[in-house]
């Protein structure tokens, strides 16, 4: 499982994490500087981001629990199945949050926005758009565990999908922190 | 990513290839075609400066809407020019042209490897580029032009529109091309990281790996970590123009038209533009120094004088550049604080600047050189990396960027650094590895005479600006014509244009050295300068997987040159150890 | 036509330089040698081309400095400015020594070693005395050099504000117009959403402190009297550049910036110094526009009684919105 090219496109997943985790943090950056300097409008984060944040930590956990199942060779296509479907809702909830931020009055642009608002839009919409790379890593993997093509030897695909995954739960616990408390 | 036996046809050998050695061709290829076209650029926007308001045959070459009926170059235009010139000749010439093409053609090969960890991402890295590349071009003929607000696009002048016509579409498609252009070189660097910590071959560990690589390495994390926030920087300024947001934009009034943006900053632009933008010149600079390090240690015939300290060099120069971005915002209003700690990280960085510079001049002591036409260009880059990063001390220094900030001292300090010693560097690995990447020889004597008349040339050209830049002439200005105080400049401005035109016109020479070379060079043996590093083990006619049988197996360091007791005067780093012989 | 025989040309030029490789070649080939080997003779005339070309190179380099050092600007009128001139003095001094050290030992080394097949290179791969030697010498310099740089930037940032007149510089596509802050040395307040055909600044005219502000088309300022410009912009970012006083400051839509300083020369001298038409000029040093090239407004620096009389004949801006069509 081990072997040097699995070694080597981890890593390569590794350092591309890295790369996006920068993105994230010019970003991050900017909003700091551009809070210290006022004309700053704070709101209360609505909960559908509360609950997103809830289903993406638990979808992360049923990938975990399937990483090891699949070294005993046991079923996953379950697991596979509900952290996409998770995934879905996750989208699914975050697009409610931003629905209710506009009831709130708090808008990307226009009129009537702020830029505190601006950054959240662009911020969380940043973090859907790299989870849909990661829905997409985990259609195929659910495709191939489907086929029959992982074994407890070899289950590359997925390991680097759950890489991915778990990184995109860590990177929105980091952003949901930031947004609530900064 | 071992050797793949598949059958090759016309589209993956050239075209879609996995072979880390022709995804460097076509890196090159692709970086050389737009040199010239960048180069031109240059060519016709000195015209300007030298002729004010005349016509000139080379505008012939432009949009015809570029021009007036006067038959000169329209304003807004030259500044199109001179954006669209920095922006190819820094990313697509200096930072793809230079790392696309050397990074993939020399790590797998130095380091003992088939291929890159990933033939597949290595071929997307490419083909983004080339995207980027069509996208870019495309944008010179829209309307209103391609995008005119400098290289460095500050918002607002890059957001509106109305406010010069290449912020219109031409800067929709600089953004475009520029996201793909970064995502792609994200890729081959993810690729240049892996390859080289995970695939060196037995015996290749970091300390004997050739320079080259070493630097090729650092400049793949700093891209990593800078080019991502280029990424956020373009994306906030991309809301900014097509989605009405205000990150950047505050308080505007263009045309008559009052804007609706409030609270924006432009100077949050240029925090996050520079802290790429810093970098992003180390990425230029530190290939061409690893190239030219090996190149000085083989005709030298002696090894890289001071190895670890060269390594500790690189590692720090790349360490600091994250840290002296401040040094393009002097001016900005920033805290005076802040200025002086950007002045002391910026001057800090001199230190193992002067160090490389001292290992190279201990490299040349007692050497015995061969002038091979790679060697003169890396000298050339030796002398050009003195001058110009000499004056870089005073542009560092913040009371005294008052008066120099945004001058021609300016243009003149970064040409210098990286319009030559960063170019003689591609050059020198042009000349170097083209019998590795072609199987033949460029001409000996056109590379003389294309070394001599480049370095005349170039430096005729860059080193009169500092004086019109101490004289307070401004950069990016149409025509010194309008402030009778830059009168006295116009023959300072004629001989540069002069020294610009016989330059671009010398590098015709090289072109047709490189193309009549590909064709009818004469054949290359497998090592003809005699270099002890492992591309060179490797057949002529280059193959798939680049060693027939077994990878090498490396015993020694790569600069075992003139080494007392050693029969030849150079011991290719697979060549076992004799009995009592100890590695350096 | 010009184009198509300067096409022409070229071909033919291309035409010929294959000829004549070709032809060198053969030759080489004919003559057993192998055309792109690096003989000895080469490394002799590439060596002594090193010395040669060098040294034209520094020539050239102190002809340049001794020809056009009268086209550099005088030394600074600004009391700030002079203690930059002297940085300067002083950091020009020292790249110019490390230059002029460095580049010969270069060509000097490339010309020195040139290769010959008698002669060996010596293997010298390391030396750690040497590596600290040439560390920690460039760190001590540059230590100094920083640490006076640094107290030359806080005296230009932090000058003593209190007796300053304050003058604001507004930055626009393509033109600069200037605000005088009237007897009571405060600017009255301004808002982009107030600007209008004739209060072209936005001032707010119902702020007490705008009723004797004076819009201006060039600005005067007093000789050994200091002056604090404040500096805003209409559209996009702007550059008020004025490197007579080695005064430079960006002018951003959103913010407002400024820069202090002390003329010490009048117009008047200056132009017995340098010539008559001599002015002191305020430039665009940032990339605006089409005519970023041509954004001029004159500074005028004169004696207390002159300014006095100037500015009695500037028309305050409350009556100029008032009397203006």
């Amino acid at each position: 499982m081990n072997t040097a090219k699995n070694k080597a496109l981890k890593q390569l997943l590794w350092v591309g994490m890295g790369s996006i985790a920068m993105f994230f943090a010019g970003l991050t950056s900017a909003y700091i500087v551009r809070k210290a300097e006022g004309n700053w409008v704070d709101f209360i984060l609505p909960d559908w981001f509360v609950y997103s944040t809830i289903v993406i930590v638990i979808s992360s956990l049923l990938l975990i629990i399937a990483t090891q199942r699949i070294k005993k060779n046991k079923e996953i296509f379950a697991l596979i199945l509900s952290v996409f479907l998770l995934g879905g809702l996750f989208t699914y909830l975050q697009i409610n949050g931003w629905k209710e931020l506009t009831s709130m009055g708090v808008y990307l642009t226009g009129a009537g926005s702020n830029v505190a608002g601006s950054f959240l839009y662009v911020l969380t919409l940043s973090h859907l758009v790299h989870l849909a790379g990661g829905l997409i890593a985990l259609f195929v993997a659910a495709i191939h565990v489907k086929t029959k093509k992982y074994n407890s030897e070899s289950f590359l695909g997925l390991e680097i999908t759950a890489i991915y995954w778990h990184f995109l739960s860590i990177l929105w616990l980091y952003l949901f922190f930031f947004l609530k408390y900064l | 990513m071992s050797e793949h036996h598949h059958k090759e046809t016309f589209i993956t050998k050239y075209i879609f290839s996995q072979d880390h050695k022709m995804i460097a061709k076509q890196f090159l290829i692709t970086g050389m075609f737009m040199a010239i076209i960048g180069m031109l650029m240059s060519a016709i926007f000195r015209v300007q400066l030298a002729n004010p308001g005349e016509s000139s045959i080379l505008y012939n070459l432009l949009p015809g809407d570029w021009i007036n009926e006067a038959g000169a170059l329209n304003p807004d235009k030259y500044l199109a020019l001179v954006t669209m010139h920095g922006t190819i000749l820094v990313f697509w010439v200096l930072t793809a042209g230079l790392s696309g093409t050397f990074a993939n053609f020399l790590i797998p090969l130095q380091i003992g490897a088939r291929d890159m960890a990933s033939g597949f991402i290595n071929m997307l890295s490419y083909w983004f580029f080339f995207i980027a590349t069509v996208i870019l071009i495309s944008s010179i003929y829209v309307q209103g032009g391609p995008a005119s607000g400098g290289w460095t696009i500050y918002p607002p002048l890059s957001a509106l529109p109305q406010a010069i016509p290449g912020s219109g579409t031409g800067m929709t498609l600089w953004l475009i091309s520029i996201t793909l252009f970064v995502v792609g070189s994200l890729l081959g660097g993810l690729n240049y990281i892996v390859t080289i910590l995970n695939l060196r071959t037995i015996g290749m560990s970091m300390k004997r790996l050739p320079l080259t690589v070493w630097a090729l390495l650092i400049t793949a994390i700093l891209g990593v970590l800078s080019f991502p926030v280029l990424l956020s920087c373009g994306l906030l300024l991309i809301f900014d123009r097509s989605f009405g947001t205000s990150f950047y934009l505050s308080d505007i009034i263009i045309n008559g038209e009052m804007l609706h943006n409030v609270g924006g900053s432009p100077i949050l632009f240029e925090h996050l533009f520079w802290f790429l933008g810093h970098p992003e010149v180390y990425i230029i600079l530190l290939p061409a120094l690893g190239i030219v390090s090996e190149v000085i240690a083989v005709n030298s015939r002696k090894p890289i004088f001071g190895y670890k300290a060269m390594v500790g060099a690189l590692l720090l120069i790349a360490f600091l550049s994250f840290i002296v971005w401040g040094h393009h915002m002097f001016m900005t209003g920033m805290n005076p604080f802040l200025g002086s700690v950007f002045t002391f990280t910026t001057l800090l960085i001199a230190i193992p600047s002067a160090v490389k510079v001292f290992n190279y001049l201990a490299t040349l002591w007692r050497a015995n050189i061969r002038f091979t036409p790679a060697m003169l260009f890396a000298i050339g880059t030796v002398s050009a990396f003195i001058t110009g990063g000499l004056t870089g001390l005073i542009l560092g220094d913040s009371a005294l960027d008052i008066n120099v900030h945004d001058t021609y001292f300016v243009v003149g300090h970064f040409h210098i650094v990286m319009g030559l010693s960063a170019i003689y560097g591609m050059f020198a690995g042009v000349y170097h590895w083209f019998p590795k990447m072609y199987g033949r020889m460029m001409n000996k004597n056109l590379g003389y005479l294309h070394f001599w008349g480049t370095f005349i040339c170039a430096y005729g050209v860059f080193f009169p600006m500092h004086f019109l830049g101490l004289a307070g002439l401004p950069r990016r200005y149409y025509t010194n014509s309008a402030f009778p105080m830059f009168d006295g400049l116009s023959d300072i401005n004629s001989i540069i244009t002069f020294f610009a035109l016989t330059g671009a016109i010398i590098q015709a020479i090289f072109i047709f050295n490189f193309i009549y070379s590909l064709f009818k060079g004469p054949r290359a043996t497998k090592n003809p300068w005699e270099s002890t590093t492992l591309e060179w083990t490797t057949p002529v006619e280059r193959i798939h997987g680049n060693w027939p049988g077994d990878l090498p197996v490396v015993t020694r360091w790569a600069y075992d040159y003139s080494k007392p007791g050693a029969s030849a005067d150079f011991i290719p780093q697979d060549v076992p150890l004799k009995e009592g012989e100890e590695e350096h | 036509m010009t184009n198509t025989l300067i096409i022409l040309v070229a071909i033919l030029i291309i035409a010929a330089l294959v000829q004549i490789t070709r032809v060198s070649e053969l030759l080489s080939e004919i003559k057993k040698q192998d055309p792109n080997k690096v003989t000895d003779s080469n490394n002799k005339t590439q060596g002594i081309l090193f010395l040669v070309v060098g040294g034209a190179f520094l020539i050239f380099v102190v002809w340049q400095m001794i020809t056009w050092n009268h086209l550099l600007l005088p030394p600074a009128s600004s009391l700030h400015g002079q203690e930059i001139d002297a940085l300067m003095k002083v950091s020009m001094g020292l790249i110019l020594i490390v230059f002029f050290a460095l580049t010969p030992l270069l060509f000097y080394f490339t010309y020195k070693y040139r290769g010959n097949k008698n002669n060996k290179a010596y293997f010298f791969a390391h030396n750690n005395k040497l590596e600290v030697i040439w560390t920690v010498i460039p760190t001590i310099i540059l230590t100094c050099l920083i640490v006076y740089g640094l107290r030359t930037w806080e005296r230009s940032m932090n000058p003593d504000l209190s007796q300053a007149k304050i003058i604001e510089v507004y930055a626009e596509q393509f033109k600069w117009t200037a605000r005088e802050s009237g007897t009571d040395n405060k600017l009255g307040k301004a808002n982009f959403k107030l600007v209008t055909d004739r209060n072209a600044l936005g001032v707010d005219m119902n702020d007490v402190n705008s009723k004797d502000d004076k819009v201006i088309r060039e600005v005067h300022l007093v000789v050994d009297k200091p002056v604090l410009l404040k500096f805003r912009a209409k559209d996009v970012i702007h550059s008020a550049f004025l490197p007579h006083f080695r005064v430079q400051m960006n002018c951003v839509p959103g913010l407002s910036t400024q820069f202090a300083f002390t003329p010490t020369q009048t117009t008047a001298e200056m132009k017995e110094q340098e010539g008559d038409d001599f002015e002191f000029v305020l430039l665009c040093n940032k990339i605006c526009g089409a005519a970023h090239y041509n954004m001029q407004m004159s500074f005028i620096v004169e004696t207390q009684e002159e300014y006095d009389a100037w500015i009695a004949s500037q028309k305050v801006l409350s009556e100029k919105l008032l009397t203006q069509k």
